[in-house]
Protein backbone atom coordinates (compact mmCIF):
# COMPACT_ATOMS: atom_id res chain seq x y z
CA UNK A 1 0.00 0.00 0.00
CA UNK A 2 2.87 2.40 0.72
CA UNK A 3 4.40 1.99 -2.73
CA UNK A 4 1.08 2.65 -4.51
CA UNK A 5 1.12 6.48 -4.92
CA UNK A 6 4.48 6.94 -6.70
CA UNK A 7 3.92 3.81 -8.76
CA UNK A 8 0.50 5.02 -9.73
CA UNK A 9 1.82 8.45 -10.66
CA UNK A 10 4.56 6.92 -12.77
CA UNK A 11 2.12 4.54 -14.43
CA UNK A 12 -0.25 7.40 -15.13
CA UNK A 13 2.47 9.54 -16.67
CA UNK A 14 3.80 6.70 -18.74
CA UNK A 15 0.33 5.92 -19.98
CA UNK A 16 -0.14 9.52 -21.16
CA UNK A 17 3.21 9.52 -22.92
CA UNK A 18 2.33 6.29 -24.63
CA UNK A 19 -0.98 7.69 -25.83
CA UNK A 20 0.60 10.88 -27.10
CA UNK A 21 3.18 9.00 -29.10
CA UNK A 22 0.69 6.68 -30.73
CA UNK A 23 -1.75 9.47 -31.57
CA UNK A 24 0.98 11.50 -33.14
CA UNK A 25 2.07 8.52 -35.20
CA UNK A 26 -1.43 7.80 -36.44
CA UNK A 27 -2.78 11.28 -37.04
CA UNK A 28 0.01 13.60 -38.08
CA UNK A 29 0.28 12.35 -41.63
CA UNK A 30 -3.42 12.52 -42.35
CA UNK A 31 -3.53 16.01 -40.93
CA UNK A 32 -0.68 17.24 -43.15
CA UNK A 33 -2.44 15.82 -46.15
CA UNK A 34 -5.68 17.64 -45.35
CA UNK A 35 -3.88 20.86 -44.62
CA UNK A 36 -2.03 20.84 -47.93
CA UNK A 37 -5.22 20.05 -49.78
CA UNK A 38 -6.97 22.93 -48.12
CA UNK A 39 -4.19 25.42 -48.93
CA UNK A 40 -4.42 24.40 -52.57
CA UNK A 41 -8.15 25.00 -52.56
CA UNK A 42 -7.64 28.43 -51.13
CA UNK A 43 -5.14 29.43 -53.80
CA UNK A 44 -7.43 28.25 -56.55
CA UNK A 45 -10.25 30.23 -55.06
CA UNK A 46 -8.19 33.42 -55.07
CA UNK A 47 -7.20 32.90 -58.69
CA UNK A 48 -10.75 32.30 -59.84
CA UNK A 49 -12.60 34.86 -57.79
CA UNK A 50 -13.78 36.72 -60.85
CA UNK A 51 -15.89 33.76 -61.84
CA UNK A 52 -17.46 33.26 -58.42
CA UNK A 53 -20.88 31.72 -58.71
CA UNK A 54 -23.18 29.83 -56.37
CA UNK A 55 -21.65 26.47 -57.10
CA UNK A 56 -18.12 27.64 -56.42
CA UNK A 57 -19.18 29.27 -53.20
CA UNK A 58 -20.95 26.15 -52.00
CA UNK A 59 -17.94 24.06 -52.74
CA UNK A 60 -15.74 26.49 -50.88
CA UNK A 61 -17.97 26.47 -47.86
CA UNK A 62 -18.03 22.70 -47.81
CA UNK A 63 -14.26 22.65 -48.02
CA UNK A 64 -14.06 25.04 -45.10
CA UNK A 65 -16.39 22.96 -43.01
CA UNK A 66 -14.57 19.75 -43.72
CA UNK A 67 -11.28 21.37 -42.83
CA UNK A 68 -12.73 22.69 -39.61
CA UNK A 69 -14.11 19.31 -38.67
CA UNK A 70 -10.73 17.76 -39.22
CA UNK A 71 -9.27 20.23 -36.77
CA UNK A 72 -7.57 22.49 -39.29
CA UNK A 73 -8.19 26.13 -38.55
CA UNK A 74 -8.74 27.87 -41.91
CA UNK A 75 -8.14 31.29 -40.40
CA UNK A 76 -4.41 30.74 -40.09
CA UNK A 77 -1.79 30.08 -42.72
CA UNK A 78 0.32 27.04 -43.53
CA UNK A 79 2.98 27.80 -40.90
CA UNK A 80 0.50 26.90 -38.15
CA UNK A 81 1.82 24.59 -35.45
CA UNK A 82 0.53 21.10 -36.06
CA UNK A 83 -2.50 19.97 -34.11
CA UNK A 84 -0.89 16.61 -33.61
CA UNK A 85 2.62 17.56 -32.53
CA UNK A 86 3.76 15.94 -29.30
CA UNK A 87 2.65 18.64 -26.93
CA UNK A 88 -0.81 18.77 -28.44
CA UNK A 89 -1.13 15.00 -28.63
CA UNK A 90 -0.24 14.84 -24.97
CA UNK A 91 -2.95 17.30 -24.16
CA UNK A 92 -5.35 15.32 -26.30
CA UNK A 93 -4.51 12.07 -24.54
CA UNK A 94 -5.18 13.83 -21.27
CA UNK A 95 -8.59 14.96 -22.44
CA UNK A 96 -9.41 11.38 -23.40
CA UNK A 97 -8.32 9.84 -20.13
CA UNK A 98 -10.07 12.45 -17.99
CA UNK A 99 -13.15 12.03 -20.22
CA UNK A 100 -13.24 15.77 -20.87
CA UNK A 101 -13.15 15.12 -24.63
CA UNK A 102 -13.20 18.63 -26.06
CA UNK A 103 -13.72 17.46 -29.61
CA UNK A 104 -12.07 20.43 -31.27
CA UNK A 105 -9.54 17.74 -32.14
CA UNK A 106 -10.43 14.11 -32.63
CA UNK A 107 -8.95 11.12 -34.45
CA UNK A 108 -10.01 11.07 -38.07
CA UNK A 109 -8.28 7.88 -39.17
CA UNK A 110 -10.01 4.55 -38.52
CA UNK A 111 -6.93 3.23 -36.76
CA UNK A 112 -6.79 6.33 -34.59
CA UNK A 113 -10.41 5.90 -33.61
CA UNK A 114 -10.07 2.24 -32.73
CA UNK A 115 -6.93 2.98 -30.76
CA UNK A 116 -8.74 5.78 -28.98
CA UNK A 117 -11.44 3.35 -27.85
CA UNK A 118 -9.04 0.89 -26.32
CA UNK A 119 -6.87 3.64 -24.97
CA UNK A 120 -9.82 5.07 -23.09
CA UNK A 121 -10.96 1.60 -21.95
CA UNK A 122 -7.87 1.31 -19.80
CA UNK A 123 -7.11 4.98 -19.38
CA UNK A 124 -10.35 6.03 -17.77
CA UNK A 125 -10.17 3.57 -14.85
CA UNK A 126 -6.54 4.48 -14.45
CA UNK A 127 -7.48 8.12 -14.28
CA UNK A 128 -10.19 7.37 -11.73
CA UNK A 129 -7.81 5.44 -9.52
CA UNK A 130 -5.30 8.26 -9.83
CA UNK A 131 -7.80 10.96 -8.90
CA UNK A 132 -8.93 8.76 -6.04
CA UNK A 133 -5.42 8.68 -4.61
CA UNK A 134 -5.07 12.40 -5.16
CA UNK A 135 -8.31 13.08 -3.38
CA UNK A 136 -7.22 10.99 -0.43
CA UNK A 137 -3.95 12.89 -0.33
CA UNK A 138 -5.74 16.23 -0.42
CA UNK A 139 -8.04 15.12 2.34
CA UNK A 140 -5.08 13.97 4.46
CA UNK A 141 -3.56 17.42 4.10
CA UNK A 142 -6.86 18.92 5.11
CA UNK A 143 -6.90 16.86 8.29
CA UNK A 144 -3.37 17.93 9.22
CA UNK A 145 -4.39 21.53 8.56
CA UNK A 146 -7.33 21.11 10.87
CA UNK A 147 -5.01 19.91 13.61
CA UNK A 148 -2.89 23.04 13.16
CA UNK A 149 -5.91 25.29 13.56
CA UNK A 150 -6.69 23.38 16.78
CA UNK A 151 -10.42 23.29 16.22
CA UNK A 152 -11.16 19.59 16.32
CA UNK A 153 -14.48 18.22 15.15
CA UNK A 154 -15.96 21.33 13.57
CA UNK A 155 -16.89 19.64 10.34
CA UNK A 156 -18.79 22.61 8.94
CA UNK A 157 -15.85 24.99 9.39
CA UNK A 158 -13.54 22.48 7.81
CA UNK A 159 -15.92 22.05 4.91
CA UNK A 160 -16.29 25.80 4.45
CA UNK A 161 -12.56 26.43 4.41
CA UNK A 162 -12.05 23.53 2.04
CA UNK A 163 -14.75 24.75 -0.34
CA UNK A 164 -13.63 28.37 -0.36
CA UNK A 165 -9.92 27.71 -0.91
CA UNK A 166 -10.75 25.22 -3.63
CA UNK A 167 -13.16 27.63 -5.28
CA UNK A 168 -10.57 30.38 -5.30
CA UNK A 169 -7.74 28.21 -6.50
CA UNK A 170 -9.61 26.31 -9.17
CA UNK A 171 -12.59 28.37 -10.22
CA UNK A 172 -11.97 32.05 -9.51
CA UNK A 173 -8.28 32.57 -10.14
CA UNK A 174 -7.61 30.52 -13.32
CA UNK A 175 -10.13 32.40 -15.49
CA UNK A 176 -8.07 35.53 -14.85
CA UNK A 177 -5.04 33.79 -16.29
CA UNK A 178 -6.98 32.41 -19.23
CA UNK A 179 -8.69 35.67 -20.10
CA UNK A 180 -5.33 37.40 -20.05
CA UNK A 181 -3.48 34.82 -22.15
CA UNK A 182 -6.28 33.87 -24.54
CA UNK A 183 -7.96 37.21 -24.86
CA UNK A 184 -11.28 35.96 -23.54
CA UNK A 185 -13.57 37.85 -21.23
CA UNK A 186 -13.62 36.77 -17.61
CA UNK A 187 -17.04 35.20 -18.15
CA UNK A 188 -15.77 33.15 -21.04
CA UNK A 189 -12.77 32.08 -19.00
CA UNK A 190 -14.99 31.02 -16.13
CA UNK A 191 -17.28 29.16 -18.50
CA UNK A 192 -14.31 27.33 -19.94
CA UNK A 193 -13.00 26.56 -16.45
CA UNK A 194 -16.23 25.06 -15.28
CA UNK A 195 -16.97 23.10 -18.45
CA UNK A 196 -13.47 21.67 -18.30
CA UNK A 197 -13.38 20.76 -14.61
CA UNK A 198 -16.78 19.12 -14.76
CA UNK A 199 -15.38 17.02 -17.64
CA UNK A 200 -18.25 18.10 -19.84
CA UNK A 201 -15.76 19.61 -22.24
CA UNK A 202 -17.81 21.06 -25.08
CA UNK A 203 -14.76 22.23 -26.93
CA UNK A 204 -16.16 25.58 -27.98
CA UNK A 205 -13.36 27.08 -25.88
CA UNK A 206 -10.02 25.34 -25.62
CA UNK A 207 -6.77 26.78 -24.29
CA UNK A 208 -3.82 27.14 -26.58
CA UNK A 209 -5.62 26.79 -29.91
CA UNK A 210 -5.56 30.35 -31.20
CA UNK A 211 -3.22 30.43 -34.22
CA UNK A 212 -2.67 34.17 -33.84
CA UNK A 213 -1.18 33.91 -30.37
CA UNK A 214 2.15 32.76 -29.05
CA UNK A 215 2.10 30.61 -25.93
CA UNK A 216 5.00 29.83 -23.62
CA UNK A 217 5.91 26.12 -23.82
CA UNK A 218 4.87 25.26 -20.26
CA UNK A 219 1.48 26.88 -20.69
CA UNK A 220 -0.40 23.77 -21.68
CA UNK A 221 1.48 21.63 -19.15
CA UNK A 222 0.55 24.01 -16.34
CA UNK A 223 -3.02 23.90 -17.57
CA UNK A 224 -2.91 20.09 -17.51
CA UNK A 225 -1.70 20.09 -13.90
CA UNK A 226 -4.40 22.54 -12.94
CA UNK A 227 -6.99 20.32 -14.64
CA UNK A 228 -5.92 17.21 -12.74
CA UNK A 229 -5.97 18.86 -9.31
CA UNK A 230 -9.11 20.73 -10.10
CA UNK A 231 -10.78 17.49 -11.16
CA UNK A 232 -9.90 15.78 -7.92
CA UNK A 233 -11.27 18.71 -5.95
CA UNK A 234 -14.44 19.07 -8.01
CA UNK A 235 -15.14 15.33 -7.89
CA UNK A 236 -14.97 15.55 -4.10
CA UNK A 237 -17.38 18.45 -4.15
CA UNK A 238 -19.82 16.67 -6.44
CA UNK A 239 -19.71 13.58 -4.30
CA UNK A 240 -20.43 15.59 -1.17
CA UNK A 241 -23.26 17.27 -3.05
CA UNK A 242 -24.65 13.93 -4.18
CA UNK A 243 -24.44 12.64 -0.61
CA UNK A 244 -26.34 15.65 0.69
CA UNK A 245 -28.98 15.28 -2.01
CA UNK A 246 -29.35 11.61 -1.20
CA UNK A 247 -29.77 12.28 2.51
CA UNK A 248 -32.35 14.90 1.66
CA UNK A 249 -34.23 12.55 -0.64
CA UNK A 250 -34.07 9.71 1.88
CA UNK A 251 -35.56 11.93 4.53
CA UNK A 252 -38.37 12.77 2.18
CA UNK A 253 -39.01 9.36 0.68
CA UNK A 254 -37.94 6.37 2.74
CA UNK A 255 -36.90 3.45 0.59
CA UNK A 256 -36.58 -0.16 1.66
CA UNK A 257 -33.51 -1.00 -0.43
CA UNK A 258 -31.23 1.27 1.61
CA UNK A 259 -28.07 -0.30 0.29
CA UNK A 260 -27.12 3.32 -0.34
CA UNK A 261 -27.09 3.75 3.42
CA UNK A 262 -23.47 2.64 3.37
CA UNK A 263 -22.50 5.96 2.01
CA UNK A 264 -24.95 7.96 4.08
CA UNK A 265 -22.35 9.21 6.52
CA UNK A 266 -20.66 12.03 4.68
CA UNK A 267 -16.96 11.49 4.89
CA UNK A 268 -14.50 13.67 3.09
CA UNK A 269 -12.35 10.58 2.70
CA UNK A 270 -14.94 9.22 0.30
CA UNK A 271 -13.50 8.17 -2.98
CA UNK A 272 -13.69 11.13 -5.33
CA UNK A 273 -14.32 9.00 -8.36
CA UNK A 274 -17.35 9.41 -10.45
CA UNK A 275 -19.68 7.72 -10.62
CA UNK A 276 -19.82 6.48 -7.09
CA UNK A 277 -21.12 2.92 -6.97
CA UNK A 278 -20.95 0.58 -4.00
CA UNK A 279 -20.59 -3.06 -4.88
CA UNK A 280 -21.28 -5.25 -1.86
CA UNK A 281 -18.60 -7.90 -1.81
CA UNK B 1 -39.95 9.19 -7.93
CA UNK B 2 -36.28 9.86 -8.57
CA UNK B 3 -36.79 9.06 -12.22
CA UNK B 4 -39.61 11.59 -12.43
CA UNK B 5 -37.40 14.23 -10.81
CA UNK B 6 -34.62 13.42 -13.22
CA UNK B 7 -36.79 13.54 -16.33
CA UNK B 8 -38.47 16.70 -15.11
CA UNK B 9 -35.14 18.33 -14.46
CA UNK B 10 -33.80 17.57 -17.91
CA UNK B 11 -37.04 18.67 -19.50
CA UNK B 12 -36.92 21.94 -17.65
CA UNK B 13 -33.39 22.54 -18.80
CA UNK B 14 -34.36 21.82 -22.38
CA UNK B 15 -37.21 24.28 -22.27
CA UNK B 16 -35.13 27.06 -20.76
CA UNK B 17 -32.28 26.60 -23.20
CA UNK B 18 -34.62 26.51 -26.14
CA UNK B 19 -36.15 29.77 -25.00
CA UNK B 20 -32.73 31.34 -24.60
CA UNK B 21 -30.97 30.11 -27.69
CA UNK B 22 -33.56 29.85 -30.42
CA UNK B 23 -34.09 33.60 -31.09
CA UNK B 24 -30.35 34.17 -31.42
CA UNK B 25 -30.08 31.23 -33.75
CA UNK B 26 -32.87 32.51 -35.98
CA UNK B 27 -31.33 35.96 -36.16
CA UNK B 28 -27.90 34.55 -37.03
CA UNK B 29 -29.39 32.44 -39.80
CA UNK B 30 -31.20 35.40 -41.33
CA UNK B 31 -28.11 37.56 -41.20
CA UNK B 32 -26.06 34.83 -42.83
CA UNK B 33 -28.49 34.49 -45.71
CA UNK B 34 -28.41 38.22 -46.22
CA UNK B 35 -24.62 38.30 -46.27
CA UNK B 36 -24.42 35.54 -48.80
CA UNK B 37 -26.79 37.30 -51.18
CA UNK B 38 -24.70 40.44 -50.89
CA UNK B 39 -21.55 38.45 -51.58
CA UNK B 40 -22.99 37.02 -54.76
CA UNK B 41 -24.02 40.46 -55.90
CA UNK B 42 -20.52 41.87 -55.42
CA UNK B 43 -18.51 38.87 -56.53
CA UNK B 44 -16.39 40.73 -59.02
CA UNK B 45 -14.38 42.53 -56.37
CA UNK B 46 -13.38 39.67 -54.08
CA UNK B 47 -9.84 40.13 -52.73
CA UNK B 48 -7.62 38.76 -49.98
CA UNK B 49 -9.00 40.74 -47.04
CA UNK B 50 -12.52 40.08 -48.26
CA UNK B 51 -11.79 36.42 -48.47
CA UNK B 52 -10.43 36.45 -44.95
CA UNK B 53 -13.52 38.10 -43.65
CA UNK B 54 -15.63 35.61 -45.57
CA UNK B 55 -13.79 32.74 -43.96
CA UNK B 56 -14.06 34.21 -40.51
CA UNK B 57 -17.74 34.76 -41.00
CA UNK B 58 -18.25 31.20 -42.13
CA UNK B 59 -16.31 29.80 -39.19
CA UNK B 60 -18.21 31.99 -36.79
CA UNK B 61 -21.51 30.77 -38.17
CA UNK B 62 -20.36 27.18 -38.11
CA UNK B 63 -19.29 27.48 -34.48
CA UNK B 64 -22.73 28.66 -33.51
CA UNK B 65 -24.15 25.54 -35.06
CA UNK B 66 -25.70 26.59 -38.35
CA UNK B 67 -25.50 24.23 -41.31
CA UNK B 68 -24.39 26.25 -44.27
CA UNK B 69 -25.23 24.19 -47.29
CA UNK B 70 -28.09 24.50 -49.67
CA UNK B 71 -30.19 27.55 -50.31
CA UNK B 72 -31.76 27.82 -46.91
CA UNK B 73 -29.85 27.54 -43.67
CA UNK B 74 -31.20 24.57 -41.80
CA UNK B 75 -32.54 25.55 -38.41
CA UNK B 76 -33.85 23.44 -35.58
CA UNK B 77 -30.67 22.63 -33.70
CA UNK B 78 -32.19 24.21 -30.61
CA UNK B 79 -35.67 22.81 -31.05
CA UNK B 80 -37.07 20.92 -28.08
CA UNK B 81 -35.68 17.57 -29.06
CA UNK B 82 -32.27 19.07 -29.69
CA UNK B 83 -32.25 21.04 -26.45
CA UNK B 84 -33.32 17.94 -24.53
CA UNK B 85 -30.47 16.00 -25.98
CA UNK B 86 -28.15 18.86 -25.16
CA UNK B 87 -29.28 18.87 -21.54
CA UNK B 88 -28.55 15.18 -21.30
CA UNK B 89 -25.14 15.72 -22.82
CA UNK B 90 -24.47 18.39 -20.21
CA UNK B 91 -25.45 16.59 -17.01
CA UNK B 92 -24.03 13.24 -18.04
CA UNK B 93 -20.87 15.26 -18.71
CA UNK B 94 -20.67 13.81 -22.20
CA UNK B 95 -20.62 17.34 -23.61
CA UNK B 96 -20.55 16.76 -27.36
CA UNK B 97 -20.03 20.40 -28.17
CA UNK B 98 -21.55 20.28 -31.64
CA UNK B 99 -24.20 22.36 -29.96
CA UNK B 100 -23.25 24.72 -27.17
CA UNK B 101 -24.77 27.86 -25.69
CA UNK B 102 -23.63 31.02 -27.43
CA UNK B 103 -25.51 33.59 -25.37
CA UNK B 104 -24.01 34.75 -22.08
CA UNK B 105 -27.22 33.97 -20.26
CA UNK B 106 -27.37 30.53 -21.83
CA UNK B 107 -23.89 29.84 -20.57
CA UNK B 108 -24.57 31.02 -17.06
CA UNK B 109 -27.66 28.87 -17.02
CA UNK B 110 -25.68 25.97 -18.37
CA UNK B 111 -23.22 26.26 -15.50
CA UNK B 112 -25.95 26.36 -12.89
CA UNK B 113 -27.81 23.59 -14.64
CA UNK B 114 -24.77 21.34 -14.62
CA UNK B 115 -23.83 22.23 -11.06
CA UNK B 116 -26.98 20.59 -9.78
CA UNK B 117 -27.59 18.24 -12.65
CA UNK B 118 -24.37 16.33 -12.43
CA UNK B 119 -24.83 15.14 -8.82
CA UNK B 120 -28.39 14.29 -9.71
CA UNK B 121 -27.18 12.28 -12.64
CA UNK B 122 -24.66 10.50 -10.44
CA UNK B 123 -27.36 9.49 -7.99
CA UNK B 124 -29.53 8.14 -10.79
CA UNK B 125 -26.70 6.18 -12.34
CA UNK B 126 -25.94 4.77 -8.91
CA UNK B 127 -29.53 3.67 -8.53
CA UNK B 128 -29.62 2.06 -11.95
CA UNK B 129 -26.36 0.31 -11.23
CA UNK B 130 -27.67 -0.99 -7.92
CA UNK B 131 -30.79 -2.28 -9.62
CA UNK B 132 -28.74 -4.06 -12.24
CA UNK B 133 -26.54 -5.59 -9.57
CA UNK B 134 -29.54 -6.74 -7.54
CA UNK B 135 -31.01 -8.30 -10.65
CA UNK B 136 -27.82 -10.20 -11.33
CA UNK B 137 -27.57 -11.40 -7.73
CA UNK B 138 -31.22 -12.43 -7.76
CA UNK B 139 -30.67 -14.55 -10.84
CA UNK B 140 -27.54 -16.03 -9.27
CA UNK B 141 -29.50 -17.04 -6.17
CA UNK B 142 -32.18 -18.64 -8.29
CA UNK B 143 -29.55 -20.61 -10.20
CA UNK B 144 -27.99 -21.76 -6.95
CA UNK B 145 -31.36 -22.96 -5.72
CA UNK B 146 -32.19 -24.84 -8.89
CA UNK B 147 -28.83 -26.38 -9.73
CA UNK B 148 -27.10 -26.37 -6.33
CA UNK B 149 -23.99 -24.62 -7.65
CA UNK B 150 -22.29 -22.36 -5.13
CA UNK B 151 -19.75 -19.83 -6.23
CA UNK B 152 -20.04 -20.89 -9.83
CA UNK B 153 -23.53 -19.47 -10.17
CA UNK B 154 -22.40 -16.02 -9.11
CA UNK B 155 -19.51 -16.03 -11.53
CA UNK B 156 -21.68 -17.37 -14.32
CA UNK B 157 -24.28 -14.68 -13.78
CA UNK B 158 -21.66 -11.97 -13.69
CA UNK B 159 -20.12 -13.08 -16.97
CA UNK B 160 -23.60 -13.43 -18.41
CA UNK B 161 -24.43 -9.91 -17.36
CA UNK B 162 -21.16 -8.67 -18.80
CA UNK B 163 -21.81 -10.31 -22.15
CA UNK B 164 -25.42 -9.15 -22.35
CA UNK B 165 -24.35 -5.66 -21.47
CA UNK B 166 -21.63 -5.75 -24.05
CA UNK B 167 -24.06 -6.84 -26.73
CA UNK B 168 -26.82 -4.49 -25.72
CA UNK B 169 -24.75 -1.38 -25.20
CA UNK B 170 -21.66 -1.65 -27.36
CA UNK B 171 -21.98 -4.28 -30.06
CA UNK B 172 -25.58 -4.05 -31.28
CA UNK B 173 -26.23 -0.27 -31.27
CA UNK B 174 -23.67 0.39 -34.05
CA UNK B 175 -25.91 -1.68 -36.31
CA UNK B 176 -28.77 0.66 -35.55
CA UNK B 177 -26.54 3.66 -36.16
CA UNK B 178 -25.29 2.42 -39.51
CA UNK B 179 -28.90 2.03 -40.56
CA UNK B 180 -30.14 5.38 -39.31
CA UNK B 181 -27.04 7.53 -39.68
CA UNK B 182 -25.20 5.88 -42.51
CA UNK B 183 -22.02 5.37 -40.49
CA UNK B 184 -19.79 2.35 -40.84
CA UNK B 185 -19.89 -0.22 -38.06
CA UNK B 186 -16.54 0.95 -36.74
CA UNK B 187 -17.75 4.53 -36.62
CA UNK B 188 -20.87 3.44 -34.78
CA UNK B 189 -18.83 1.50 -32.29
CA UNK B 190 -16.45 4.41 -31.84
CA UNK B 191 -19.38 6.71 -31.25
CA UNK B 192 -20.96 4.28 -28.78
CA UNK B 193 -17.87 3.97 -26.70
CA UNK B 194 -16.96 7.65 -26.77
CA UNK B 195 -20.49 8.46 -25.66
CA UNK B 196 -20.84 5.87 -22.89
CA UNK B 197 -17.46 6.73 -21.43
CA UNK B 198 -18.69 10.37 -21.30
CA UNK B 199 -15.70 11.53 -23.31
CA UNK B 200 -18.05 12.81 -26.00
CA UNK B 201 -15.89 14.43 -28.64
CA UNK B 202 -18.81 15.47 -30.76
CA UNK B 203 -17.23 14.52 -34.07
CA UNK B 204 -20.07 12.02 -34.38
CA UNK B 205 -23.46 12.87 -32.97
CA UNK B 206 -26.70 11.06 -33.69
CA UNK B 207 -29.59 12.83 -35.29
CA UNK B 208 -27.62 15.74 -36.73
CA UNK B 209 -27.69 14.97 -40.41
CA UNK B 210 -30.05 17.38 -42.18
CA UNK B 211 -30.38 15.04 -45.16
CA UNK B 212 -31.88 12.23 -43.12
CA UNK B 213 -35.23 11.73 -41.49
CA UNK B 214 -35.30 10.09 -38.09
CA UNK B 215 -38.24 8.28 -36.48
CA UNK B 216 -39.87 9.87 -33.48
CA UNK B 217 -38.65 7.30 -31.00
CA UNK B 218 -35.05 7.53 -32.12
CA UNK B 219 -33.63 10.18 -29.83
CA UNK B 220 -35.59 8.97 -26.80
CA UNK B 221 -34.40 5.40 -27.20
CA UNK B 222 -30.85 6.68 -27.60
CA UNK B 223 -31.18 8.72 -24.41
CA UNK B 224 -32.29 5.62 -22.51
CA UNK B 225 -29.45 3.69 -24.03
CA UNK B 226 -27.01 6.34 -22.84
CA UNK B 227 -28.30 6.22 -19.27
CA UNK B 228 -28.35 2.45 -18.88
CA UNK B 229 -25.21 1.99 -20.85
CA UNK B 230 -23.36 4.45 -18.65
CA UNK B 231 -24.58 2.75 -15.50
CA UNK B 232 -23.50 -0.62 -16.85
CA UNK B 233 -20.10 0.66 -17.95
CA UNK B 234 -19.55 2.34 -14.59
CA UNK B 235 -20.32 -0.95 -12.85
CA UNK B 236 -17.86 -2.76 -15.07
CA UNK B 237 -15.13 -0.18 -14.46
CA UNK B 238 -15.75 -0.23 -10.71
CA UNK B 239 -15.59 -4.01 -10.79
CA UNK B 240 -12.26 -3.88 -12.60
CA UNK B 241 -10.86 -1.41 -10.09
CA UNK B 242 -11.98 -3.70 -7.26
CA UNK B 243 -10.28 -6.61 -8.96
CA UNK B 244 -7.05 -4.62 -9.31
CA UNK B 245 -6.96 -3.68 -5.62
Amino acid sequence: QISWPPLLVLGYLFYLLLGATVFQLLEKQAETHFRDQFQLEKLNFLQNYTCLDRQALEKFVQVLMEAWEKGVNPEGNSTNPSNWDFSNSFFFAGTVVTTIGYGNLSPSTVAGQIFCVFYALFGVPLNLAFLNQLGKGLNAHLLTLERWVQKPGRAQVQLAIFLSTGTLLFLVFPPLVFSYVEGWSYGEGFYFTFITLSTIGFGDYVVGTNPNKHYIPVYRSLTAIWIVFGLAWLALVFNVGADLMEKFLQLKWYKSDLSLAEGATTKLEDEPEQPRIHIPS
Amino acid sequence: VLLAVYVGYVGMGAAVLQALERPVEVRMAQRLLQERLELLANHTCLQGPNLQRLIEGIIQAYKSGITLQGNTTSLGRWDYSGSFFFSISAITTIGYGNLSPSTAVGRIFCIMFALFGIPLNLILLNEIGQLMLLGVQHCAHRLEEVFHWQNKASLLMKTCALVTGLLLFLLLPPLLFSDKEGWSYEEGFYYSFITLSTIGFGDYVIGMNPDRTYPRWYKNVISLWILFGMAWLALVIKFCINLLE
